[in-house]
This record gives structure tokens, C-alpha cells and sequence, in this order.
């Protein structure tokens, strides 16, 4: 044996021997200098996403993992990538990697059971439910906590709690089962249910960020704001680096940072996105409605039928309602330019299944036009303005792309109080002042062509009142 | 030197072979006889001394050295060992004369050069070590231990690039040294940040893979930067890299010990203490990771043998105080004690160390010692800076910062972290957090849930742990450490805000400080008249001075087991440090007076072989019968909890009374025994039985804890009924009253605030 040989089976061994125990910061030395060596060994990308995974560095782990799936494309190496994009909340891109692994080692217990939870995250239900239920056995108990999980998620209520019930009489301490009842208590609306399972569980183990999260859930579910808004603050104390949590527990102090966090965003809508259009609908959603009737009155000829609309940027599509009601003044989908830019990847696969887009870019829509050199005749943004602060920037990028003539169409929710520019509400979004939209349209080079007073849509009970608002680029006098 | 060429070679010659082929202890019976033989002497016991201090055995070197001096007054190498060997010894003054001395006879002796400037470094005459390191090194430019010994001179000089400089000419001709790569790292992180140094390395580790120093200085850059994981990573590298090398090993060692890593870090300095037995610092690392692994027993031998080695040095009697201390041999660990603090002249560790033991020793261990002690301290220290100024507005919000390597399941975890989570309602109160040991457990969180502001703090320096303090803008210091093993009095001292206040965490006595502001406490700990005792002002709270959280985790109360048995068991589950011959020989007259009783010891320790026949041996003395006696090794803490169900009666140990391990009984259902001491650590179990309504268990004396132990247990209808109600009689007492507590808190701290906005 080589001395360099040898030297790499020992760097090798010691850095598995660390990641066994968790210590992967340990690890990530001796594996960077396994791939410094000359003629580095064949796992080393896969060692490398391992320990990188380990660390949530995930974006390097992710790119470790491809250049292992490149040079060998193992089931390991498949459900390593699958775990590590399931963090990313790339749930697609896992459940592939996850079936993958499946078809090559189709006798594998572990990998069907990725396979279903990668699965679960895409709300393939039906498929998670398939995967899920296979692997499901009392000799392995959390993979009977999963299905009771996958259950409660894909709404079926009743077979979530009967599932639930067996794991509480018959493994009472298994981790994370204390969770996913107070998980599955508030998807059933049982939010007093959820609120004493959650209690019962931190006053066990201590608080961690996800039993306070669910606990604030349940206050908040409750009506009991403020008590909410204290235990976001103790779940966003306790994981300093989780942007979600940070804005949360800062909308609901009221205290308002410039933008919601891209990952608040990212979660609440990834989260929501299965049911995001049923849901919006009920609750009195109007705002497709009104940019339909807006464009057919600033486009009068579109609207009279003597010419199709032009090229459109949907900004925050969603599950692309825009689309829905544009769809008909649009051009045939070979000649038509329809781009919907959304943070959520789930939102972007939900509106994917319409076939009414042209393209769709998953990214933050800020980041999207700064690298746009396109202009549009229609720039859309229905209920996205309110996840930003300060509007002045966003402003500017938009009439930049804005070709000549062309219009940007979007709603503010209007801010109760007549003092300040913004501010961040309890739900985390923001709510605009009058004043302030019209000096930042104008500080952006954009006209008023529209300004309509409108009801958004219901938040509870209450109508959340906005506008609805038309600028084109102003000209000069 | 003789020659051996005539006739046969004798032991010297063959003695000398051996040594000069590295084996030492082949060379020792051969010197020895030739030595006994008064052959060839006085080379025989030079070369025998020199094996000897190869071995690692300085203390018998040193008189071969003395006579073989006298018998060549001469020769300036053996007063270059003779040096060498004082200065292991800690005689520094007499090695420095030493190596003068030999100076004097070979103005060109290059080590003893470099031994004086050593010296000179050590004792801050740094013109006069550069002087003789420059002289040292035109006589061997090529030697790096003089290119490190220059470095470290122009670094603290302020000259890091040359410092950077020697350290890589160091490295060039010696790989894989230690100290050279510290320096290097030391020198970069001035010169370029410590971002930029770490990047400046491992630009170097990628073009020179193969090359052990550049992991290394990696490492000494991680430790710098409190990255413990990432460090024992490095070194794994540079052992993997240059497997020959103890240096490295050792630091591995080390650094394992950090990482908590504990039987592998026992592992990795056994073998290299094997291969450099004459480190004394290997030595003193592995007796540390010891007394971490709660092995008092063995740690203690290995201190015996360094010291028998080595001659006594403060460090060495400093752990051999705390080593006796934890075994209960309270008169041998203040000797050890009072001998650190007679050698160390500058520096409070051994005055702390003697302060830690002090309080459990029988006779010594009261109030007007203690604060004696903590004085002692005080004046070492000196005078403490003036107090931060902030706005002295008695009514506003104050930022309340809380230091402690305790935040956690630990006796500071359960006794204060309720009483923070009701402090932190109050809108009046923000709290900031500063852990001075990574810890990761459910009391954990609760601690990081409360905190506005949270600090892992452990890779601090103390001047850096008060500069973040101060720069936070804290008005109220919560000292949870005070002199235990993860305390910051030198935090402290730098007097980091306006008001500092000690609470739990080693608060076992006034601290002696003039830095610390108020002492935390309750009518029971400091009745009045015990202000004379403390240096602090005590801010009495009105119920018991802690908040006890029990934990979650325990089973509920079992039946008092004296009903199915028969005969009453008593129990201890206090440390050994606490259990003193007067408690044993007190317990030993209760058994003796119950002819059926049992009494059961539960403690860490006490897994120890060594340990336990030390107890064994200390039981037998005190005449306790050992057939009623049993000694239970340490468990988890569920498991403790569920042992109180063979206990009935607990009896509590003095002067050093039990603190958390009382509220654990009587949580488990059963009461305890105490004695009233007038120390603080004397008063805890007054405090906290008087606390939850049970102050007809605290004996004045040993008379009248003999009589009651005995009239306790003769009772058992009454032990049974009171066994029933306690822990609801505990939950609904003061001592678990988290929102009661939190408001007295509240505004013990306001009363604080308050006197200092109104001092001008």
C-alpha cells in the first residue's frame, strides 16, 4: 500500500468515524483534504455533501451531491442528493433522486420510505400515502409517526388521529410524535388540542423552535395575539438563523423590517400551496377579478377584441390565477410571452399544471428583473407588494421593464394608521400609506393611471381594504 | 570522558551505549551499579541523571546533578542540566544561575543561552531575552527553537511580520512543530484578522496537500476562534499527515480534551505521555481530563508522580487540592491548598483554588475563614475599575446579563432558569445571556427562549467576555459562576456594568470582591447579623432565595420503603467533597443507636475503584458498619431521582450543606436532615426546608441531629403521612413558585437599581 494510500483510507476513516457521531464540523477538514490529495478517492464528492449536509450548508452540499451522482450513480449517493434537496425544499427534485433509488434497489425499506417523504413534501398524497403506508410497521415506529403525519397533511383527519392515538398508547416518548399530533390538531382546526399537546411537550423536553412555532400557531388560531406574538419571539430566540421564525415573531410585534424575509415567503406559500387556491378563493379573494376588469379598461382594444394583449411579467404568480383570467386576452400559447416569477416552487408546480404560462423563474422577483433586459406591456404583481416594506426600489425595476405604453398593475393593502410609510401587520404582511405609494411611484418615474379603493379579500371576518393601482411611465412635459 | 578502550567494557561504558541509542531505561541499572560502584564517577551520575530526566524522574536527577557540579566545577554543561532540571522544578532563580554559571565557564553555550532568555521571556525582561536569543542565533543560525523563541520576542514587540517570518523559517527546517505553527498563527491573525489568516492558510494547505504544518496552524486558528470541532478535524489531519510526531499527537490530545471528547482524548495523551514522560504539562492535561471524567482516585496518582518527578509546583498542588477535595479528604486538599498559594506569588489561582476547597473542610470551613479567604483574593486582584456609567433612571427597562457556563441541566439550570422565565414577563426586565461552556439540553432552551440577547461565550478571553457586556450596554450583572470551574472572576473584576449582583453557581460564601455589588439571598442563608460576613450588600428576597424547577423527568414518589422492609434506609446523595469524618462519625453514632437502619451513599464519584476503597477505608475509620453500608455508583440523573424510592430519610452532610440535592429529595418525597452551619453553603437546606414548611428538620448540632435523625425514623406512620403530601406540599410552596418568585426578583433588582441611581 502507497503511503498516499494509506493516508487516504486513514483521512477516510477517521472523518466517517466523526460523521457517525454527528460531528461534522470535525469531519469537513479531513474530507477537504481527502480531495486535495493527489488522485483523490471515488466517494469523495459523496463524503463531501455528507459532511457539508451535516453542517446545512446545503447549496455546497447540493453541488457535492450532483458531482457524486455524475461519477456514480448509487442508491446512496441518489438518497443522499434527495435528503439534501428535500432541505432545500426542492421536494420535486428530491421525490426524482428518491425514485431513483427505488427502481435500482426496489427490496429497500429506507429508500421507499424517502421515496414517500420526498413524496409527502411535493403533495403528491396520493403516491406519499402508496410509499408511506408500504414501509409503515409497529417494529420501526417512526416510520408509523410518518404516516400518521402524511395523513394529517393530506387532510384526512380521521385516519391521522386513529394513527396518532396508536403511537401515543403504545410509544408515549417517541421524538417528534408530540409535534405531529399538535401539527395535526391545527390542520383539523382543533387549535385548544393543539395548544395543550404542544405545552405538554415543551414542559417534558424544553422548548425547541418547532413546539413554540406550533404553540404560537394555536394561540394566534385562539385569538390570543399577544400571547402568540410571545412565543414567536422565544421560537425565533431559540433558531437565530431561521428567517421565517425572524419575521414571523416580527410581524407580530409590529415591528417592521424592510422585506419579508425571501424564506418567510418561501414557507408560508410552499406551505400553503396545495390548498392556497381554495383557500384564497373562500375567503373572498377578488384581486384576479379586478386586474381583469383593469386591463380591459386601460387596453381598450384588447378588451374590444381588436388586438391581444402583449408580452406579460406576472410577478408573484402563485398558483397562477393571473393567468387564469388573462388567458383569454392573451395571444394562442405558441405566440404568446406569459412569465410568472414566484419564491415558491410548489406555487410555481401548481401553476405549471395550467398550461397557461410561457415560463416561470423561481427566484425573488427583485433579483429576476435586475437580469431582465425584456420590456412588457403588462407587469402584474397581485398581492406581492405587500410582502415588501420600502416599494421604492421594486418600483424602479419595474418601470425600467416596462415597455413604451406599457402598464404596471398592482394592489397595496392600505395602512390603518394615517402616520408612517409602512407598516408590518399580525398576519406579516405589510400594509402601505396612501401618501407614501404616491411619492414612491412618482420618485420612480411612474404616473398614477389608476387608483381604485377596493376590498381584497377577508382575513377572518374583516375586509382588508387596499388599492388597486395603474401606473405607466411618466413622460415627459 | 574516559574511554573504554582498556579491557572489557565496563557498566559505565555499556550505560552510556545504551543511552546514546535513545533507551534510557536499559542505561538507568547500568549507571546505578556503576554509580553504587563509585566507577567512573562523577561521569556515571551525570549520565545517570540524564537518563533519569529522559524518563521523566526530575526529582531524583537533581542531587546527581548537585554532586556531579561540585565534583566538575569546570564543566559548563552540567550546570547547563542542572539548570534545566531547577527549571522544570519551578526553581527559577536557581536555574537562572545556573545557566549564568555555565556562561560563565563557556560564554558560547548555545542552550544555556537560549535557557537564560527563556527565563528573562518568562519574567517580562524582554529587551534582555532578545539580547541573548540574538547572541544565540549568530551561533546557530539554522536552529528554529531560537528562530521561535526571536519570533515570539518581535511579536511581542508588536512586530508580527517578522514574527511570521521566524515562524515559517521554524516550520521550513522542523515540520510538524507545534509551538511554530501557534506562533505563525498567532503572528498572521495580528497581522491580517483572523478571517484573512484562516484564508491565508488554507490557500497554503491547497497548494501544499501533503505538508502537516498548514492543518496545524489551521488548528491553532480554530482554537483561537473557540471552533473546538473544527480544530480536533485539523489535527486529525496533521497526525494523519506526520503520524511520527508526539508534538502533534499531544496537541490532539489536547484538543480532544476540549472538544470533549473524553475517552479518546485519555487515549491519545496516555500514548503521548508513553513517549515524552518528562512533559510535565502532558501530564497535568491528562490528571485535568480526570477530574472532568470524575476519576478523583487516579488523578490523584498521577499528580503524585508529577510531583514526585518534578518536584511540587503551584498547578500541580492547585489540581491535588481539588483532587482530595472531591475524595472528602478536606484536611490533605487545603494543605495542598495553602502549599499552591504559598508558591504562587503573582496570580489568584491557587488563592481561588484554596477559597473552592476551604468550604467543605470541617473545622475551616465557616463564614469568617471564607471571607477571609475571598479577601485574600481581593487584594491579589486589586483595586477594580470604577463603575460603567448608564442612564440612572430608577424606573426604565433594564438589560439584565446573565453569565454562566451552567445554563443547562445543572444544579444553576434547575434552581434559577424558572425564575428567569418569569422575570422576562415583566416588560420592565430584558435578559441577555452570555454561556461560558456550549451546552445543548432541554433547560438549555428554556434559557435561550427567555434571553433577548443570546452570547456563546466560551472562546472568550475574560477582557473580552467584559468587553461584550459592556458594549451591550447591560445594567445588571448576574454573576451564575463565581469561583466554580466554568467562573469569570476576572470578568467580574473588569466590573462589566453598573450593578453586579452574585446569585447561584458556587455561591457558597461571599465572593471577597470588591467588584460584586449585592449578594443574592434570602432571611434563612443570611439571617441578620450575617452582613458581617459578606463583602456584598445582601439583597434578601422574601421568600427562598432560589426557583426550583423540578425535573420532568421524575418518577413519581415511591412509598416509603421502610413499610415493606422493616428497618429505616437513610441516604446521601451528595458529593464526596461534602462528606466529612465528623459527618461520618455523626451517622456512624445514628447507626449505632438504630441497630437495623441502613444508610446508602449515591455519587459519581464513587464509580471509581480507587475512590470507593478510599470511602471504604474513611467509613471503617469513622466505625460505621460496613455490612449496613452501601456505596452506589453514580447513574443518570432520571435514574437518580428514581433511586430516592429505597431511600426514607435523607441525611444532609456539613458545614457544606446540600443545595439542589435537598429540593431533589423532598421533590421525591423524602425529607431531609440538615444541619444549620453559618456559612452560606452551611444555611442551604435551612433555606430551603424552611422554604417549603419543613423547619423542624434543621439540627443545631450533632446532638440534636443524632436525636433527630433517630426520632424521625422510629416514627414511621408520621414518615409515611408527611412521605404522601410532600411533593404537592413542594409544588405548592415558595420554592416552585415560578410567578411569585419572578416578582420578588423583579424587584430585588429594581431595589439594586435603584441604589445606584441614587449614589452620586
Amino acid at each position: 500500500m502507497s503511503a498516499t494510500h494509506s493516508l487516504q483510507l486513514r483521512l477516510a476513516e477517521d472523518a466517517a468515524a466523526a460523521m457517525r457521531h454527528g460531528r461534522f464540523a470535525e469531519a469537513l477538514p479531513m474530507v477537504e483534504r481527502l480531495g486535495r490529495l493527489p488522485d483523490p478517492p471515488a466517494g469523495i464528492a459523496a463524503l463531501r455533501a455528507q459532511a457539508l449536509f451535516g453542517l446545512e450548508r446545503l447549496e455546497g452540499a447540493e453541488a457535492a451531491a450532483d458531482l457524486a451522482v455524475a461519477a456514480a450513480d448509487a442508491v446512496e449517493t441518489r438518497q443522499l442528493r434527495a435528503r439534501i434537496r428535500l432541505a432545500r425544499g426542492d421536494a420535486a427534485g428530491a421525490a426524482d433522486d428518491a425514485a431513483a433509488a427505488v427502481m435500482a434497489s426496489p427490496g429497500d425499506r429506507a429508500a421507499k420510505g424517502l421515496l414517500g417523504i420526498c413524496l409527502l413534501e411535493a403533495s403528491r398524497w396520493d403516491e406519499a400515502l402508496f410509499f408511506l403506508g408500504d414501509v409503515a410497521t409497529d417494529t420501526d415506529p417512526p416510520s408509523v409517526l410518518q404516516l400518521a403525519h402524511a395523513f394529517a397533511r393530506s387532510g384526512r383527519f380521521e385516519a391521522a388521529d386513529e394513527l396518532l392515538a396508536h403511537c401515543t398508547a403504545r410509544w408515549p416518548g417517541l421524538p417528534g410524535l408530540a409535534g405531529i399530533r399538535a401539527q395535526a390538531a391545527l390542520f383539523a382546526a382543533r387549535a385548544a388540542d393543539a395548544e395543550a399537546i404542544a405545552r405538554a411537550a415543551i414542559a417534558a423536553d424544553g422548548p425547541s423552535p418547532a413546539l413554540l412555532a406550533l404553540l404560537a400557531h394555536a394561540q394566534v388560531a385562539q385569538g390570543r395575539l399577544a400571547e402568540g406574538s410571545a412565543t414567536l419571539a422565544a421560537a425565533a430566540r431559540l433558531a437565530p438563523e431561521d428567517g421565517y421564525l425572524a419575521h414571523l415573531a416580527a410581524a407580530a410585534a409590529g415591528e417592521a423590517p424592510d422585506a419579508a424575509a425571501v424564506e418567510y415567503v418561501t414557507r408560508v406559500f410552499d406551505g400553503y400551496a396545495p390548498r392556497f387556491e381554495t383557500q384564497i378563493l373562500s375567503l373572498g379573494y377578488r384581486v384576479p377579478g379586478l386586474i381583469l376588469r383593469a386591463v380591459e379598461r386601460l387596453f381598450p382594444d384588447v378588451a374590444a377584441g381588436d388586438a391581444r394583449l402583449g408580452s406579460v411579467l406576472d410577478l408573484g404568480c402563485g398558483t397562477g390565477l393571473i393567468g387564469v383570467v388573462l388567458d383569454d386576452l392573451l395571444p394562442p400559447r405558441e405566440g404568446r410571452t406569459l412569465i410568472g416569477v414566484d419564491l415558491s416552487r410548489r406555487m410555481l408546480e401548481q401553476a405549471a399544471v395550467k398550461r397557461l404560462y410561457t415560463e416561470f423563474r423561481h427566484a425573488e422577483l427583485a433579483a429576476v428583473m435586475a437580469a431582465d433586459t425584456a420590456s412588457y406591456q403588462l407587469i402584474t404583481a397581485a398581492d406581492v407588494f405587500c410582502y415588501l416594506g420600502r416599494l421604492d426600489p421594486v418600483l424602479a425595476l419595474c418601470r425600467a421593464r416596462l415597455a413604451p405604453g406599457g402598464v404596471l398593475l398592482f394592489t397595496l393593502e392600505r395602512s390603518p394608521g394615517a402616520n408612517g410609510e409602512w407598516r408590518l401587520g399580525r398576519t406579516g404582511r405589510f400594509a402601505h400609506s396612501a401618501e407614501y405609494a404616491r411619492s414612491a411611484l412618482a420618485s420612480a418615474g411612474l404616473e398614477i393611471v389608476l387608483w381604485q379603493e377596493e376590498s381584497l379579500r377577508l382575513e377572518g371576518p374583516d375586509l382588508v381594504e387596499g388599492w388597486l393601482i395603474g401606473a405607466r411611465a411618466a413622460t415627459a412635459h | 570522558m574516559p574511554d573504554g578502550a582498556l579491557g572489557p567494557p565496563s557498566r559505565f561504558r555499556a550505560g552510556l551505549d545504551r543511552l546514546i541509542e535513545g533507551r534510557p531505561e536499559q542505561a538507568v541499572p547500568l549507571l546505578e551499579a556503576a554509580l553504587a560502584d563509585a566507577e567512573d564517577a562523577p561521569w556515571a551520575g551525570l549520565n545517570l541523571a540524564l537518563a533519569y530526566v529522559q524518563l521523566g524522574r526530575i526529582a531524583p536527577a537533581l542531587p546527581l546533578l548537585e554532586a556531579a557540579a561540585v565534583a566538575l566545577p569546570d564543566h559548563a554543561e552540567v550546570r547547563f542540566h542542572l539548570a534545566t532540571v531547577l527549571g522544570l522544578r519551578n526553581e527559577t532563580d536557581r536555574a537562572a544561575e545556573c545557566y549564568s554559571a555555565a556562561l560563565e565557564r563557556n560564554p558560547d553555550h548555545l542552550l544555556s543561552l537560549a535557557g537564560l532568555a527563556a527565563i528573562e521571556e518568562s519574567a517580562g525582561r524582554h529587551g534582555t531575552a532578545a539580547a541573548l536569543v540574538a547572541r544565540a542565533r549568530r551561533l546557530a543560525p539554522e536552529e528554529p527553537e531560537l528562530d521561535i523563541m526571536g519570533g515570539r520576542l518581535a511579536l511581542a514587540a508588536g512586530d508580527a511580520a517578522t514574527a511570521a517570518a521566524d515562524a515559517e523559517r521554524a516550520l521550513d527546517r522542523r515540520p510538524g512543530h507545534v509551538r511554530a505553527a501557534s506562533l505563525l498563527a498567532e503572528a498572521l491573525r495580528t497581522r491580517l484578522g483572523a478571517d484573512a489568516a484562516a484564508a491565508e492558510i488554507a490557500a497554503r494547505a491547497g497548494a501544499e496537500p501533503l505538508r502537516a504544518d498548514w492543518p496545524l496552524v489551521a488548528a491553532s486558528l480554530d482554537g483561537r476562534a473557540g471552533r473546538l470541532s473544527e480544530r480536533v478535524g485539523e489535527l486529525r489531519v496533521a497526525v494523519a499527515l506526520l503520524p511520527e510526531s508526539t508534538d502533534v499527537l499531544a496537541e490532539l490530545g489536547k484538543a480532544l480534551w476540549e472538544g470533549d471528547q473524553r475517552p479518546e482524548a485519555e487515549a491519545v495523551l496516555r500514548r503521548a505521555i508513553a513517549v515524552r514522560p518528562g512533559d510535565i504539562d502532558l501530564r497535568n492535561w491528562l490528571a485535568t481530563l480526570l477530574w472532568r471524567m470524575q476519576r478523583p482516585s487516579e488523578m490523584l496518582t498521577w499528580l503524585d508522580s508529577a510531583t514526585a518527578d518534578f518536584g511540587a509546583a503551584p498547578t500541580l498542588e492547585v489540581n491535588r487540592a481539588l483532587a482530595l477535595n472531591a475524595l472528602g479528604e478536606q484536611d490533605a486538599a487545603v494543605a495542598a491548598a495553602d502549599a499552591a498559594a504559598a508558591m504562587q506569588q503573582t496570580g489568584a489561582s491557587a488563592l481561588i483554588a484554596r477559597m473552592q476547597v476551604l468550604a467543605y473542610h470541617p473545622e475551616q470551613g465557616h463564614a469568617a475563614a471564607l471571607l477571609a479567604a475571598g479577601r485574600a483574593i481581593a487584594e491579589r486582584l486589586g483595586p477594580p475599575p470604577p463603575r460603567p456609567e448608564r442612564d440612572r433612571d430608577p424606573d426604565r427597562r433594564l438589560r439584565v446579563a446573565l453569565l454562566s457556563g451552567s445554563f443547562g441541566a445543572h444544579p444553576v439550570g434547575w434552581l434559577t432558569v424558572a425564575g428567569f422565565e418569569a422575570l422576562a414577563t415583566d416588560p420592565g426586565f430584558e435578559l441577555y445571556g452570555y454561556a461560558l461552556r456550549p451546552r445543548r439540553d432541554g433547560v438549555n432552551s428554556r434559557f435561550r427562549a427567555v434571553c433577548r440577547h443570546w452570547r456563546e461565550a466560551a472562546a472568550l478571553s475574560d477582557a473580552a467576555v467584559a468587553g461584550a457586556i459592556l458594549e451591550d450596554g447591560c445594567d445588571i450583572l448576574i454573576d451564575l459562576g463565581g469561583y466554580g470551574d466554568s467562573g469569570r472572576p476576572y470578568a467580574l473584576q473588569r466590573r462589566p456594568a453598573p450593578v453586579v449582583v452574585k446569585w447561584v453557581g458556587s455561591q457558597f460564601a461571599t465572593m471577597g470582591l470588591d467588584c460584586i455589588d449585592w449578594m443574592l439571598t434570602d432571611r434563612w442563608e443570611t439571617p441578620p447579623g450575617a452582613e458581617r460576613f459578606y463583602t456584598e450588600r445582601l439583597l434578601r428576597l422574601p421568600d427562598g432565595y432560589v426557583c426550583f424547577s423540578p425535573p420532568p423527568y421524575a418518577p413519581p414518589v415511591a412509598p416509603t420503603p421502610v413499610l415493606a422492609r422493616g428497618h429505616v434506609t437513610f441516604g446521601c446523595f451528595n458529593n464526596l467533597a461534602k462528606i466529612t469524618p465528623q459527618v461520618l462519625a455523626l451517622w456512624a453514632r445514628i447507626l449505632a443507636t438504630l441497630p437495623d437502619a441502613r444508610l446508602e451513599l449515591r455519587t459519581q464519584t464513587l464509580s471509581e475503584a480507587g475512590t470507593r476503597e478510599r470511602v471504604v477505608a474513611r467509613c471503617v475509620a469513622a466505625g460505621l458498619p460496613m455490612d449496613r453500608i452501601v456505596l452506589h455508583p453514580g447513574c443518570r440523573h432520571p435514574q437518580l431521582l428514581g433511586a430516592y424510592g429505597d431511600i426514607d430519610i435523607a441525611l444532609d452532610p456539613f458545614p457544606y450543606a446540600g443545595g439542589l440535592t435537598v429540593c431533589e429529595a423532598l421533590w421525591m418525597g423524602v425529607p431531609v436532615v440538615a444541619m444549620e452551619g453559618d456559612s452560606f453553603s452551611g444555611r442551604h437546606a435551612v433555606s430551603h426546608l424552611s422554604n417549603v414548611g419543613l423547619p423542624d428538620w434543621i439540627a443545631t448540632d450533632a446532638e440534636t441531629y443524632h436525636d433527630l435523625a433517630v426520632a424521625r425514623a422510629r416514627d414511621v406512620p408520621a414518615l409515611a403521612a408527611l412521605r404522601d403530601g410532600l411533593r404537592a406540599q413542594v409544588a405548592a410552596s415558595p420554592l416552585c413558585d415560578a410567578p411569585r418568585f419572578g416578582r420578588n426578583l423583579a424587584a430585588a433588582l429594581r431595589h439594586a437599581w435603584g441604589a445606584y441611581c441614587r449614589e452620586t
